[in-house]
């Protein structure tokens, strides 16, 4: 464990910015959003919640250039790796998700591999919980305890810096200089910070009832048939958000340019939500009604994910409750499915 | 295996020659510039620059590695683009993908293969292979149908085996549409199994067509007695990546492009919905 002042902590970020694209959190009125670094951002928001933006648009691009021209290999991107700042616990509890799907597969991502490999992750504490936060629902802290290069505690004029892997043990010891040994007093502010947000995200679960991990199992299979799908989607309006900014949702789409004379391809998020996205040429549809697409997109997080990885596919992050315009609430959903089960 | 350091790549691919085998259907002859070795019943993906990419299940001899035939139905945005290809035209492909049909498991056994409209495509390879194995295998049986003699795929194919004195063969149409040279039978698939005479209990069967089909012969077939373990399909879902990563294919815990297409029928069959 070390220590680093706030402006060691500037300078450490000024360094981080050569051999890295560096991005901080930045506040633009609630919300958090992750932002390129210059020496102008005056008030990054280290501690707090979570970003709107979620963590994996830096791991599985939005839009990644996948093949050209026909060439072996991957096409060669100038951008320099990234650095994440200020990444929360829910976000990389996505990892689990992703890895799953990008690494630990029968086939490896060569691009996903290749941002896990070269990124360097300083996580941080939450120092509060907004409305929607619900981590420890599914047993999450919000604290990050593994996945980060450099995690941060935010003090009162410094953090509290603990290191999580060989790349995180290397720059702080080349830059040893701008680190200290913490004291006793500080270690202990560490307890109280974590203490305490903790309290805050437990009086989210308690004021909104929402239903701890441990109910979770045969939630989908034993609702099936339910009519909360169909009640759930009525107001549902296809747009896609919800998979967008959600840290585990992991579905693609391979996009063909359309330039015939040079081949170019592209991965692109896609939505189950979207009424095509399982549609086969000819019309059929396994997934034909909204309500079966809302459902699918439980399924696979609590029920497929759990069954071939051992997880469930949401991070309790909050971020789908508050980006849905129909204003469906998982935490809703989850409290009406496991009500149906243990009633 | 699939040997791309990058799964996401096209292997460019020149077409040698197009055959016209019904009004919609087409079977393409390609030569990728690195050999695609696939085993029967694994699909590839296939796209045209500036269109788009689709998967499909190679219809040619699996021992042949140099060049591939396959054979596409146009049917929409893709497959259209594919119809409108040309002799010495450059296209991509990605693959193989997926299981194959488990061939080693049919040695002494009495196997049935059963295909249907645009399911004659990986049937046919299949149909090669088997042909290849004969010796090994104790009986073949095969029964195929479309909607009618004039879009019955390889109909002068699948008539020349009727001469082979090692396959049992039936063909049939759901209508004959007044085709005075149809000599086969007419009714749907599941009306000409009856005559299979086969030891059911012990016997593999394979079904490959449209879901409709399948869903209905698979139901024949158990009611025949034949074991859900031996009872194998090809799964068609949308696709994309073909990797088990975009998340467009899955069926149940499984994703149909990694996990199958060639699925056993027990493995799936408690899974809703498999048909649609
Ligand atoms: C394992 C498997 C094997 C198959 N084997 C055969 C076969 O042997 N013969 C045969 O005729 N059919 C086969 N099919 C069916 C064949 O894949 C479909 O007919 C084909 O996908 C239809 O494509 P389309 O674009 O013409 O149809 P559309 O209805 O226009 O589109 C269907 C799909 O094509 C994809 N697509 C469209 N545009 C793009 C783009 N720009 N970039 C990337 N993707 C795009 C989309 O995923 C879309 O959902 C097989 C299918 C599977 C899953
Ligand atoms: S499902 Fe919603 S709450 Fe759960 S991880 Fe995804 S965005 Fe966050
Ligand atoms: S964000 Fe809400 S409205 Fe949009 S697709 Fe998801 S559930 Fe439907
Ligand atoms: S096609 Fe992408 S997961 Fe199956």
């Amino acid at each position: 464990m070390y220590y680093i002042s706030e402006n060691n902590f500037s300078r450490f970020l000024q360094i981080c910015d050569d051999d890295y694209d560096v991005f901080l959190p930045v506040k633009k009125g609630n919300n958090r959003f992750f932002t390129r670094y210059t020496q102008q951002i005056q008030q990054p928001v280290v501690g707090e919640v979570r970003t709107s933006d979620p963590l994996k648009a830096f791991f599985f691009r939005a839009r990644e250039k996948v093949a050209r021209d026909f060439e072996d290999g991957m096409p060669a991107e100038s951008r320099k790796p990234a650095c994440i700042v200020g990444v929360k616990a829910c976000d990389l509890a996505g990892f689990k998700v992703q890895d799953s799907v990008f690494i630990n597969n029968d086939y490896l991502d060569p691009f996903y591999k290749n941002e896990r490999e070269n990124n360097l992750i300083i996580s941080s504490d939450c120092t509060c919980a907004i409305d929607t936060c619900f981590c420890l629902a599914l047993g999450i802290k919000p604290y990050p305890i593994e996945n980060f290069d450099i995690n941060l505690t935010p003090l009162e004029n410094g953090y509290l810096v603990e290191v999580g892997s060989e790349a995180g043990i290397k720059i702080v010891e080349i830059h040893s200089q701008l680190f200290t040994e913490p004291n006793e007093s500080q270690k202990n502010e560490r307890d109280t910070i974590r203490e305490h947000t903790k309290d805050a995200v437990e009086k989210n679960i308690r004021n909104y009832t929402i239903p701890l991990k441990d109910k979770f199992e045969g939630i989908i299979e034993k609702n099936y048939e339910s009519d909360i799908w169909q009640d759930e989607a009525s107001t549902c309006v296809e747009c896609g958000a919800c998979n967008a900014i959600c840290p585990t949702c992991h579905c693609f789409l391979l996009y063909d340019q359309k330039d015939e004379k040079k081949m170019e391809r592209l991965r692109i998020w896609d939505s189950c939500m979207i009424k095509d996205f399982a549609r086969v040429a000819g019309g059929a549809n396994p997934r034909e009604k909204l309500w079966m697409r809302l459902r699918n997109r439980f399924e696979k997080k609590f029920d497929f994910f759990p069954k071939i990885a051992d997880i469930y596919a949401c991070t309790g992050c909050g971020r789908c409750v508050s980006a849905c315009p129909a204003k469906i609430d998982i935490r809703n959903v989850l409290k009406r499915l496991v009500h149906n089960v243990y009633k | 295996m699939y040997t791309s350091k990058n799964p996401y790549r096209p292997v460019k691919t020149i077409v040698l020659d197009v055959i016209t085998e019904t009004p919609t259907i087409k079977t393409f002859v390609l030569q990728p510039e690195t050999p695609i070795s696939f085993e029967t019943g694994q699909f590839i993906e296939f796209s045209v620059p500036g269109c788009g990419e689709a998967p499909f299940t190679p219809s040619s001899r699996p021992s042949v590695s140099d060049t591939l035939e396959v054979t596409i139905m146009r049917v929409g945005k893709v497959t259209t683009r594919i119809h409108e290809l040309k002799k010495n035209d450059i296209v991509g492909l990605r693959g193989p993908f997926g299981s194959r049909y488990p061939v080693e498991l049919f040695k002494d056994k009495e196997v049935l293969v059963i295909g249907g409209g645009c399911g004659f495509a990986p049937v046919r390879s299949l149909m090669y292979k088997l042909f290849e194995i004969r010796g090994d295998l104790k009986k073949l049986v095969f029964r195929g149908g479309c909607r009618n003699p004039k879009e019955f795929l390889y109909r002068d194919e699948l008539e020349s085996w009727t001469n082979k004195n090692d396959l049992n063969i039936r063909l049939t149409v759901d209508k004959s549409d007044g085709d005075t040279v149809w000599k086969h039978d007419v009714g749907l698939v599941t009306t000409i199994l009856g005559d299979v005479g086969m030891d059911v209990k012990n016997g593999f069967a394979v079904v490959c067509g449209p879901p409709i089909m399948m869903k209905f012969t698979t139901g024949t077939l158990l009611d025949m007695g034949f074991r859900e373990d031996n009872i194998f399909l090809s799964m068609e879902k949308n696709m994309s990546c073909g990797i088990g990563k975009c998340g467009h294919c899955r069926i149940g815990t499984y994703y149909a492009c990694k996990d199958g297409p060639v699925f056993r029928y027990d493995a799936i069959k408690k899974f809703p919905n498999i048909w649609d």
